[in-house]
């Protein structure tokens, strides 16, 4: 029942391990969010240190992105060229994120900063999707009871992201905006995710659903192709110069969550667009709670490894 | 002349022979104290979860015993947490603990306080008490930091398994062969690879009369030391394989699961 962790230098019962993994993965394939913010601090508690279970997660979110992507892709559900411009950004962002980092944690008490912003963040994007999503689920309710519900809102004509240069059309998600709405969102989730220390799908998701105004399928499928690209990124370059990725770990991670990732996927076919939204944001509340309860109340022990968030 | 001299060389030498000889002679009677453990090198292998330590050997009857398994001090980097604005708990900085060791089990044939008084404990390292005095906690700036510290070092240490004192745990025999005794330690899987000493103490009348060490060593084998030691000095290569197995991984899956069809 137990196996030993080469990076981590400690043992951990694969079982357990294996479970996280499908609950986790089972929330990418449902959501389209990396579940590092959820991840991260379930490894930490059966004992892995932060640095190694930050960077070995986002290893075995490459499978579980590769393959709630390519299940979506079959489905029909990944707008690559929307998550490609998405991606760029997020790379430029990431990048800036982490400098802005660096200046922060020069000046002094940017951990206090960067705990609120993350508390903030997570309270707000949950709370306006679970208002949101049963306005809409009341709305779609009272209209018509056979409606199909997936349909994309209906994009606004006019106003400032209309008189943006290099228009273009987004098929997969049936949407029209200038090339440079996706680059500026992704970078500015880019810089968030980097100065928070998480991947940003739960940012991500909820800015194409409500910025970019992408039907919510398309936007769980695309969101896993962008985090697919960021997390091979964010492995090989903690495994390059940190030494943090346990391969071990992320092997037993993966098993659980690949699977999980499928029945995610197949359990979203079944739920519509604003079920979804609000599972999300539920999940979402939940973490915020959970975290605000971790800042207020005393832990029973005050000291720790350095690393994580 | 010189004749002289030589007789009187033997004489003092075979006086300082016989000299010795008598003052061994109680503690060779009491039976010396020994010491070994048993296994000398455990494996970290694949299935590794710990493993089962047995220190046994010989010692005078009267003697009380304290083993300590310990490893080299180092020095530990650690952030700790404060209240900030009265409100919230946050990593506020770190603290350096020198000279602490990564491993500190203790054993004892009794309780440590009424075997050893307090300066010889500390002055022997033996016990909380005596880390408490040798172990130095600064700050970041190179500051010596408030004593409490040390308590949450010792309570972080002991919920990671590897600071642990179990009093009366020491078993003693007395039969045919001498006064044999033996201990059973639990080795926590916390416990990093490395050489770790086991040192046997001898206290009579509250007082250190003898000692004796010896060492084990802890070591990753087969896949675990090939990963550990690819992981630290080939870490693009490892990246690659992390990468590219999880890919393959999470596609295999996929297209193992075929039932995709249609969009919404």
């Amino acid at each position: 029942m137990y196996m030993y962790l080469p990076i981590a230098l400690t043992s951990v019962n694969y079982l357990v391990v294996m479970g996280l993994g499908l609950g986790v993965g089972l929330l990418s394939g449902l959501f389209g969010v990396g579940g590092g913010f959820l991840m991260t601090p379930l490894l930490m508690m059966i004992g892995i240190p932060p640095t190694i279970a930050a960077a070995t997660d986002a290893n075995q979110i490459v499978a579980a992105s590769a393959s709630g992507t390519f299940s979506h892709w079959r489905l029909g559900n990944v707008d690559f060229k929307m998550g490609l411009y998405l991606l760029i950004g997020g790379f430029v962002g990431g990048a800036a994120g982490v400098q802005v980092i660096k200046i922060l944690r020069a000046s002094g008490g940017a951990d206090f900063l960067i705990k609120m912003t993350y508390v903030v963040m997570l309270g707000l994007v949950g709370s306006f999707m679970f208002v949101e999503s049963l306005n809409a689920m009341r709305k779609s309710k009272k209209a018509d009871p056979a409606a199909a519900p997936a349909a994309a809102p209906k994009q606004k004509k006019g106003g400032f992201f209309a008189a943006l240069p290099m228009q273009t059309y987004f098929e997969k998600s049936g949407v029209t905006h200038s090339a440079l709405v996706p680059l500026v969102l992704g970078t500015f989730v880019g810089v968030l995710a980097a100065i928070m220390g998480v991947g940003g799908g739960f940012l991500m998701v909820p800015v194409m659903i409500y910025m970019l105004r992408m039907p919510m399928h398309v936007v769980v499928g695309t969101s896993l192709f962008q985090i697919l690209f960021t997390c091979i990124e964010v492995t090989f370059l903690q495994a390059y110069s940190n030494h943090t990725v346990d391969f071990i770990l992320a092997i037993i991670l993966l098993v659980g969550s690949v699977f999980g990732a499928q029945i995610g996927t197949a359990l979203g076919k079944k739920l519509h667009g604003d079920q979804l939204k609000i599972l999300l944001s539920i999940i979402v509340l939940a973490v915020t709670v959970k975290i605000v309860f971790e800042l207020v109340l005393e832990p029973s022990i005050l000291l720790s490894y350095a690393g994580g968030h | 002349m010189k004749r002289t001299f030589m007789n009187a060389f033997r004489f003092f030498v075979t006086a300082a022979v016989v000299f010795c000889g008598l003052a061994v002679l109680p503690v060779s009677a009491a039976q010396a104290l020994t010491c070994s453990v048993t296994p000398d090198s455990i494996p970290i292998t694949f299935f590794y979860h710990g493993a089962q330590l047995s220190v046994t050997g010989q010692s005078a009857t009267a003697d009380d015993l304290i083993v300590t398994v310990t490893s080299e001090p180092i020095d530990t980097v650690l952030k700790y947490k404060e209240k900030v604005g009265g409100l919230v708990w946050m990593k506020k900085g770190t603290l350096e603990f020198k000279d602490a060791p990564r491993v500190y089990l203790l054993h004892s044939t009794a309780a440590l306080d009424r075997i050893l008084g307090l300066v010889e404990r500390n002055r022997n390292l033996l016990g909380y008490d005596g880390l408490r005095e040798h172990i130095r906690i600064e700050d970041s700036a190179g500051n010596p930091a408030e004593d409490r510290w040390f308590d949450e070092y010792l309570k972080f240490k002991k919920e990671e398994k590897v600071y642990d004192i179990q009093e009366g745990s020491v078993v003693r025999q007395h039969g045919i062969d001498g006064n044999t005794y033996q201990v059973a330690i639990d080795w926590p899987y916390q416990a990093p690879p490395g050489t770790y000493k086991v040192e046997v103490v001898a206290v009579r009348g509250g007082t250190v009369v003898d000692r004796v060490s010896t060492s084990f060593e802890v070591k990753s084998v087969g896949m675990i030391a090939a990963l550990s030691k690819m992981a630290f000095e080939q870490g693009g290569l490892y990246g690659i394989m992390a990468v590219v197995i999880a890919l393959l991984a999470g596609l295999a899956v996929g297209a193992i699961f075929k039932k995709g069809g249609g969009s919404h």
